[in-house]
């Protein structure tokens, strides 16, 4: 876990910067599944049971599971919450940017160790929800959205790379 | 060379001004050093053990005599009167001040330089040729590619927080100046497109990497590499910082079974999307013409006269020049390997002076390689012995390259936490042992490279003659490899029977070099083919004080 800013309660915020309030609730193994419960399953659970599901539901992705493999059931899930055990496991990264690639448009959260020298870099390839460890999670997402007006490359964002930028400015 | 245009000068801009308010908040105790930290290492500021570092990018090793300067100013001013020139065609100053450091990157991006993702799991600067540009065998120029690749990676949010570092390294040229074999990705250059390289490196268990693709169009590099740096970010390690290099994946999965991921992955992506279009790629090439070559004649006769005259300059002309694509210009390396002064060192005059023939005689245009020297790219003939006279009067004139005494060395104890025995003082009393002119360049070209613990900074893997410094119950022990070299011929160096302590190495190596010069055919086979004709094991016993 990284020192940085961890000592705070974590609050979800919307890359706008609204604070937005939390429905959802992250199943144990143990509880049931409500029918159109804003409820969360665990990656594995997800795959042995959306299929028999009707209904909406989260999945919870840690950063070692393959989520291509949710593909099957996508039409069933209303979030995904991508994991973040330590700051420095990027893995969720790529997570969110296939998800986005494969056409995904409900929202994806961050949840774990978010902290705000990351949100810039987890907007740009796809989040859209961040359950931030800060004493200001709203002006965090302001500064992370302040850092950079332009980027190199294409992700997930509506960001234009600079290359394209060039372009239609005649460069 | 590539010029920032208002987009470059925004993002670098925005870094600075992120950084300075960092910086604010740590000396105002607002930020702890562990909070600052993972900050710091985003922006090249290592804590060592004395003081801070501040490693900055140079791009591909290309440099003005502008941005040189700046350098000479950052010496001068913030830090010792010296800067080291690292193997990462880099350059850190060991001495900063962290109150500073806002100030000096401020310094920097006035000529267009920064040290962003000089350090961190990110993708670091990427190296190429020396001699880009300018060699005789070059099949296209790389820099325009570590550009694209360099604006590319700058910030890549997907793969800022990768498992380990990455590094790339470009070669357009038939002998391979860029070690490609021995990086995370490298990338050969070649008439259809890029043959990629992937899992060579060095470090703890080192690796030659594998070509796991051939022709890859230049248009769709940058796809390809989103391809198969996304399938490392996924699937490499990090539950072990050793085993988290990308080499350690593509062993462990097969390079055919990695390579097919990639490829996989590659046509997921939507490549239009990433891929710069030609018009960008022509744009990046458009800043590396050929430069404006003089019209001085060249007296072949006179530059003759001048050698005969002064020996030390014919030896400096026969050592530290290379033939260049045009008949009268050459290509030189100044060497930062004087006798007994530590390998990549320059002080604020020297690059001072460095900027100063650049702009005289060289373009104004510099280079620094993985060999830890400077390089003046484009030099015409007929300025050779002005330039030399220039260099000699301030110690910039050793004339040794590709020589014995042309070592690359890490840091070592004298600087790094990480090191377990020094490596500066050794490549000092090495080049003392082989001071005489005439014995190195009897010798011949023999690389010798100089690592203070088994992280491998210093290339003693690809070293013809490699040295590994260890901690053997609290002493340092040098342990020595014969048989390594990071050419297109790329080889691992291997371990010759236990390590000795620091004042045996130098008369160790001596004896092997004295078995190669009774061994050799003859003067044109070098020690390192010697060495293959013959094996290492021919080479071993002679390391060794006989019984």
């Amino acid at each position: 876990m990284s020192p940085l800013n961890s000592a705070h309660e974590p609050k979800l915020v919307a890359a706008d910067g609204t604070l937005i309030p939390d429905g959802w609730r992250l199943l144990a193994d143990e509880d049931t599944v409500g029918v159109d419960e804003p409820n969360v399953l665990g990656f594995d659970r997800a795959l042995n049971e959306l299929d028999g599901l009707n209904g909406k539901y989260g999945v919870r992705v840690n950063p070692a599971d393959d989520v291509r493999k949710l593909l099957p059931f996508i039409e069933k899930i209303a979030l995904i919450e991508v994991a973040f055990p330590g700051y420095r496991d990027g893995r969720g990264y790529s997570t969110a940017r296939i998800l986005r690639e494969e056409g995904f448009t409900g929202p994806i959260r961050a949840v774990g160790d978010v902290l705000r020298d990351q949100l810039l870099y987890m907007i740009r390839v796809g989040f859209d929800e961040f359950l931030v460890k800060d004493a200001d999670p709203q002006g965090a997402i302001a500064h992370a959205k302040s850092l950079f007006d332009y980027a190199y490359q294409s992700a997930a964002d509506d960001l234009k790379p600079v290359w394209q930028l060039r372009q239609e400015a005649g460069l | 060379m590539y010029v920032y245009d208002q987009f470059d000068h925004a993002v670098v801009a925005a870094r600075n001004a992120e950084f300075k308010d960092q910086v604010a908040r740590r000396l105002a105790g607002e930020l702890s050093e562990d909070q600052f930290k993972p900050l710091r290492l985003m922006n090249g500021l290592y804590l060592q053990l004395h003081a801070y570092m501040l490693r900055i990018a140079v791009p591909y090793g290309v440099l003005s005599s502008a941005q040189m300067r700046t350098f000479a100013h950052i010496a001068r001013t913030y830090d010792r009167d010296f800067g080291h020139f690292t193997t990462r065609q880099n350059i850190q100053f060991n001495w900063i001040k962290l109150a500073d450091t806002p100030q000096i990157l401020e310094d920097l991006a006035r000529v267009e330089m920064h040290a962003i993702q000089t350090s961190g799991n990110c993708i670091r600067n990427t190296t190429t040729d020396q001699f880009a540009g300018a060699a005789k065998d070059e099949i296209d120029d790389p820099r325009p590619w570590a550009e694209l690749i360099r604006q590319w990676s700058t910030f890549h949010p997907e793969f800022t927080f990768l498992p380990r570092k990455f590094k790339i390294a470009i070669t357009g040229a038939t002998r391979d100046r860029a070690a490609i074999r021995v990086h995370d990705i490298g990338l050969q250059l070649t008439a259809n497109g890029f043959d990629v390289y992937v899992g060579g490196g060095m470090g703890r268990t080192p690796h030659l990497g594998h070509l796991i693709k051939s022709g890859v169009p230049g248009e769709k590099l940058l796809s390809y590499l989103e391809a198969a740096l996304r399938v490392y970010n996924r699937y490499g390690r990090r539950d072990n910082i050793y085993k988290a290099r990308i080499k350690i994946l593509v062993s462990a999965l097969g390079p055919q079974e990695y390579a097919r991921q990639v490829e996989e992955e590659w046509a997921s992506l939507d490549q239009a999307k990433i891929d710069a279009p030609y018009a960008e790629i022509a744009r990046i090439k458009s800043f590396f013409p050929e430069p404006d070559y003089t019209s001085k004649a060249f007296d072949a006769a006179a530059l003759e006269r001048a050698k005969a005259a002064d020996p030390g300059f014919a030896r400096w002309v026969r050592n530290n020049t290379l033939a260049h694509r045009r008949y009268d210009h050459v290509s030189v390396t100044i060497s930062l390997k004087p006798t007994g002064l530590p390998p990549g060192d320059a002080s604020s005059e020297q690059m001072d002076v460095m900027a100063d023939v650049a702009d005289d005689y060289g373009y104004a245009e510099l280079r620094v390689s993985h060999e830890q020297n400077v390089i003046l790219p484009h030099v015409a003939k007929a300025d050779l012995y002005d330039l030399y006279q220039r260099l000699d009067k301030t110690g910039l004139s050793s004339a040794n390259v590709g020589k014995i005494t042309d070592m690359i060395a890490c840091p070592g104890l004298d600087y790094c936490s990480l090191a377990n025995a020094r490596s500066i003082p050794l490549a000092q009393d090495i080049s003392k042992r082989f001071e005489d002119a005439g014995y190195t360049d009897k010798i011949g070209d023999l690389q010798i490279k100089i690592s203070g613990c088994i992280n491998a900074c210093g290339h003693h893997h690809v070293g013809h003659i490699g040295i590994l410094g260890v901690d053997k119950q609290g002493e340092e022990f040098y342990q020595i490899l014969l048989g390594g070299r990071a050419d297109e011929k790329a080889a691992l160096a291997t371990i010759t029977g236990k390590g000795m302590p620091a004042e045996a190495v130098p008369a160790a190596i001596e004896r092997v070099v004295n078995l190669y010069l009774e061994l050799r055919t003859d003067a044109s086979e070098r020690f390192i083919d010697t060495v293959g004709r013959l094996g290492r094991e021919a080479f071993a016993g002679a390391l060794h004080e006989p019984a």
